[in-house]
């Protein structure tokens, strides 16, 4: 026997079978961490992620149904989503949820075009930076409910009112990130792209736009989410289309079950915008970084 | 031949040492920051002002002073502090029971990866509700209420107390954990003593984040369906098609927002932070 492996089999307090069922048991916990699929023979499908999130989704079906049974005012789950059937048989589905788009596509698209000018300059050249930094830090303060009811005071039953208020509350938060962006880019390499004489289009599309537009992205999401609710909501006090206007108009017919269907459709729109388009944009927008990581491990 | 006289006069000594200084004053960019910044609250103002009457009617568009008589008249009616107090209070209560509910599941997401995958759903989704439908779902389930706006911002609330407890529990102090095992200490005083600690900066800086928002969907629902606070204010000056009281409303809100950020949430996070790095200067 090895004489370290003897003493320490007879070291007191020790017991080395216990010891290595312990070990077995690590190591098993370790498998399991590692690999999910090897998990699963171990501990049965029912603990794995896969079930835990269907079972949420079950349990918030099941809650909802129940509070929806239990009180008159909520609405049950079929309810709802029947009724969407029937808007949809009606016909006045895809209209309002068309023409909020519409006004949502617009609306960023003039979003995208000033928050990435403006921030750009506020992050590149410090004069601007201080002469614009708390307007912007007001403006985010301002809630888009103001701006709503601002506007459809000023501009009555119009486009311009969504697409205003569009652009005012969801501006500022483009601005922000891009202006953070703007100052994240390496001083050293700028440096040295101007000691090499590197062209300064060369320095923008290797440099500057690789750096900038992780930023962007990430600033461009939640000004989606912004814009998105500043129209809904300018539809809703004042205008005579859209989704806004079609759960404004269930209010008033007193109709929860259309309320609440608009407010899922609403819901709906959102989440398949965030998840098909913003969110494979942002991941597009960082895999410069993997590679890097590649490249030197 | 004689030497020229190198020798300073205290008088010329004082004005070498002001004109260093002024030119240092000149030079540093907190000067340029303060001027600036000043400035363009200026152009901003001036630009308004030239805007109301000339560009656009008075009663569209309000001239600055205008709104600032109209805010010193709510302030001296007592109007602006019992809707401030209205809306602050049904804020608070949704707060108080996010934190109640929140704490807890985020506890559970730090520690079981069932629970993590189990909240993970509702976490992403209650983040991504547009807040129309927050106000939407309040007006459905409590119509015109106060109990409306506190459930709503339970509801907004929520994801980020449980995502920070989450977080602040995976940065607890591994060694810290292993040895409260090895001392077989009780799983109560193990979070008391070293998760709760652990936790605690994560919560705060939830709250500074997620404070403005709750503040503005309270807001909100109280301009849908209630009955005090700045958003039922807010929805009397839109029914009396009233712009300067909206714009007076208007200004109150970013006061009251930068306010209660500047005097409240500041100082109490740099004081629970103050033992971690005391050298570095927090932003």
């Amino acid at each position: 026997m090895d004489p370290l492996e003897a003493t320490q089999s007879n070291l007191p307090g020790i017991d080395p079978t216990t010891e290595t069922e312990q070990d077995l048991k690590d190591f098993e916990a370790g498998v399991a961490e590692r690999h999910p699929s090897k998990r699963r023979r171990y501990l049965g499908w029912l603990t794995s992620d896969e079930a835990a999130r269907w079972t949420a989704r079950l349990a918030a079906l099941a809650i909802w149904a129940i509070a929806g049974a239990m009180f008159d005012r909520i609405p049950t789950p079929w309810a709802t989503f029947s009724f969407i059937i029937d808007e949809a048989q009606r016909g006045e589905l895809w209209g309002p949820i068309w023409v909020t788009l519409k006004r949502a596509i617009i609306g960023l698209s003039i979003v995208l075009v000033l928050g990435v000018i403006l921030g750009f300059l506020m992050g590149r050249f410090w004069p601007i930076r201080y002469l614009t930094t708390d307007l912007v830090m007001a403006a985010i303060a301002l809630p888009a409910f103001i701006w709503a009811l601002l506007a459809v005071m000023w501009f009555g039953f119009s486009e311009t009112a969504p697409i205003f208020v569009c652009v005012v509350s969801a501006t500022p938060m483009l601005i922000v990130n891009t202006r953070e962006g703007a100052a994240a880019v390496d001083h050293q390499l700028s440096k040295m792209s101007a000691a090499y004489k590197v062209s300064k289009i060369k320095e923008f599309r290797h440099l500057v736009l690789p750096t900038m537009s992780e930023y962007i992205f990430a600033g461009f999401r939640v000004a989606v989410l912004a814009g998105w609710g500043a129209i809904l909501l300018v539809e809703w006090f004042g205008n005579g289309s859209g989704m806004g206007w079609r759960a404004q108009y269930w209010y008033d017919g007193l109709n929860f079950n259309g309320m609440l269907g608009w407010g899922v459709l609403m819901l709906i729109v959102i989440v398949g915008i965030d998840r098909l388009i913003m969110q494979p944009a942002l991941n597009r927008t960082r895999r410069w970084r993997a590679r890097e990581d590649q490249a030197w491990s | 031949m004689s030497t020229p006289d190198y020798t300073i006069t205290p008088g010329a000594a004082v004005r070498l040492r002001v004109q260093d200084y002024v030119v240092r004053f000149f030079k540093s960019r907190r000067l340029w920051r303060t001027v600036l910044s000043l400035a363009g609250a200026f152009a901003f103002l001036a630009l308004w002002d030239y805007a109301s009457g000339n560009i656009w009617a008075v009663y569209i568009l309000p001239s600055p002073i205008d709104v600032v008589n109209q805010m010193k008249q709510l302030v001296e009616d007592g109007t602006v502090w019992s809707a401030f107090w209205a809306t602050l209070r049904k804020t608070l209560y949704g707060w108080g029971a996010a934190f109640v509910i929140g704490v807890p599941i985020g506890l559970l997401m730090g520690r079981y990866r069932y629970a993590n995958a189990f909240f993970q759903d509702f976490v992403y989704i209650l983040a991504n509700v547009p807040l129309l439908v927050y106000a939407v779902i309040s007006l459905v389930i409590f119509g015109v209420s106060d109990t409306g706006p506190a459930f709503v911002v339970l509801l907004l609330v929520l994801p980020a107390v449980a995502i920070n407890t989450a977080a602040g529990v995976k940065s607890a102090d591994e060694g810290l954990l292993s040895m409260s095992r090895s001392f077989n200490r009780t799983p109560l005083a193990v979070t008391k003593n070293v998760i709760f600690p652990a936790v605690t900066p994560f919560l705060l800086a939830a709250g500074r984040v997620s404070f403005a928002d709750s503040w503005k969907l309270a807001a909100l629902t109280e301009t849908f369906g209630g009955s005090s606070g700045i958003g039922f204010e807010l929805n009397t000056s839109f029914e009396l098609y009233s712009v300067v009281d909206a714009l007076a409303w208007m200004f109150f809100f970013v006061i009251f927002v930068i306010l209660i950020e500047r005097i409240l949430l500041l100082p109490a996070e740099r004081r629970i932070f103050s033992w971690r790095n005391p050298g570095e200067k927090l932003v």
